[in-house]
């Protein structure tokens, strides 16, 4: 059947949990794109036969303009397919931006290698278009939105974490498992990624 | 339009839907009784239904009503509708009935949608404050997409209000990095 593989596409990024990435299919993607050629080339054998014919290819409605309008919806269905994924992907890459961290290389890296080239292009200049207007308001937008009722709190250290991370105004030394009482600000990046907890109680 | 990025409109729609072909048409491999790669005019085919609703809005096809929406369906819902395996039928039973109602004859579809939602419905929101989450996972299988969502929203919302009581950390790992791997922390 027709647009079968951009229906595949668009089911390998619904079987996926929501809201999260998985690896670019690109093998599957290639793969609609050439169904998408093999129709554009049917349609146009179909109306290449009906002018050979000397028929109106405008107004007949002859077994051959039906046969070139199911090559059509399909392709306007595997293009419609293929751009739902790239889509929907990229509001992804966003959300990484605002949630997780506006620095490419502070992604965990198993979320980097998902990435392909072009997304990570789209992250870093999404990432310099939040930074620019942050600036120009004065506000930085991506921290939690909730006053803290306190502004230190206390956290764990769950990951190893590179030695000499300047908090405040002190060196630390965050080994894994480790318990700190830091400004919240401080700490929010860390917990976002998953290094740290915040303990509570 | 408005849905063209939709991720669910879009698997919706690949749902198969019994066409009558008015039109021969030439060129295309969609009948796979036929010999050759036409369709001959009176043919019944399965199509998905993308390609029917654009045909049938040129008058080149007929559309009528999928297996999912059937006799024994109907009667399946008239005795307890809580009870039946919709999910099997068609995963998406309401969303895609909406689609398929002003296309076909059968003016009866609507109502059997809003009956069988409505008594689902109940049914649904009763197991996610009542039943515990595993032993409702039986009937979880049962549910369409739509009610699944509504589900997990219900469960979504009645846990977000034991932890408004019980108090916790606010600040958590961004749930966009999927769940932990349980190995870092050993």
């Amino acid at each position: 059947m027709y647009g079968r593989k951009g229906y595949q596409l668009v089911k390998d990024f619904a079987s996926g949990e929501k809201g999260q990435l998985k690896p670019f299919n690109s093998k599957l993607f290639d793969e609609t794109v050439e169904e998408c050629d093999q129709n554009h080339h049917l349609i146009q054998s179909l109306i290449r036969k009906m002018q050979q014919e000397g028929l109106d290819v405008q107004n007949n409605r002859n077994a051959d303009h039906y046969g070139a309008l199911v090559h059509h919806l399909s392709l306007i269905r595997n293009k419609r397919c293929l751009m739902a994924y790239v889509y929907n992907r990229v509001e992804i890459v966003r959300d990484l931006a605002w949630r997780v961290g506006l620095e490419l290389l502070d992604l965990p890296s198993e979320i980097q290698e998902k990435l392909t080239t072009l997304e990570k292009e789209y992250f870093k200049n999404h990432s310099v278009a939040i930074k620019t207007y942050m600036g120009k308001v004065g506000i930085e937008l991506n921290v939690d939105m909730v006053p803290p009722k306190d502004p230190y709190i206390k956290v764990r250290v769950l990951d190893d974490i590179d030695e000499g991370i300047v908090l405040g105004d002190k060196v630390t030394n965050f080994s894994r498992h480790s318990m700190h009482f830091v400004k919240r600000t401080d700490a929010e990046p860390y917990i976002s990624r998953g290094q740290m907890e915040e303990l509570t109680g | 339009m408005a849905k063209y990025f939709d991720i669910d409109d879009i698997l919706i729609e690949e749902e198969y839907v019994p066409v009558v072909f008015h039109k021969a048409a030439n060129g295309v491999t969609i009948d796979p009784s036929a010999e050759t790669n036409c369709v001959e005019q009176g043919s019944k085919v399965e199509v998905p239904f993308w390609l029917a609703q654009e045909l049938h809005s040129r008058q080149a096809v007929s559309i009528n009503l999928p297996a999912c929406f059937n006799q024994k369906t109907r009667l399946e819902v008239q005795a307890d509708a809580a009870c039946v395996d919709l999910r099997s039928r068609c995963p998406y039973f309401y969303e895609f009935g909406c689609k398929l109602e002003p296309l076909v004859t059968d003016r009866t579809l609507g109502i059997l949608l809003s009956t069988a939602f409505k008594i689902r419905y109940k049914e649904t929101l009763t197991k996610v404050y009542t039943a515990a989450h595993i032993t409702a996972s039986k009937y979880l299988s049962f549910l369409t997409k739509e009610e699944t969502n509504l589900y997990e929203a219900a469960h979504l919302s009645m846990a977000a209000f034991k932890k408004w009581r019980t108090g916790g950390p606010r600040f958590q790992r961004a749930s966009i990095l999927g769940r932990k791997r349980k190995d870092s922390s050993n």
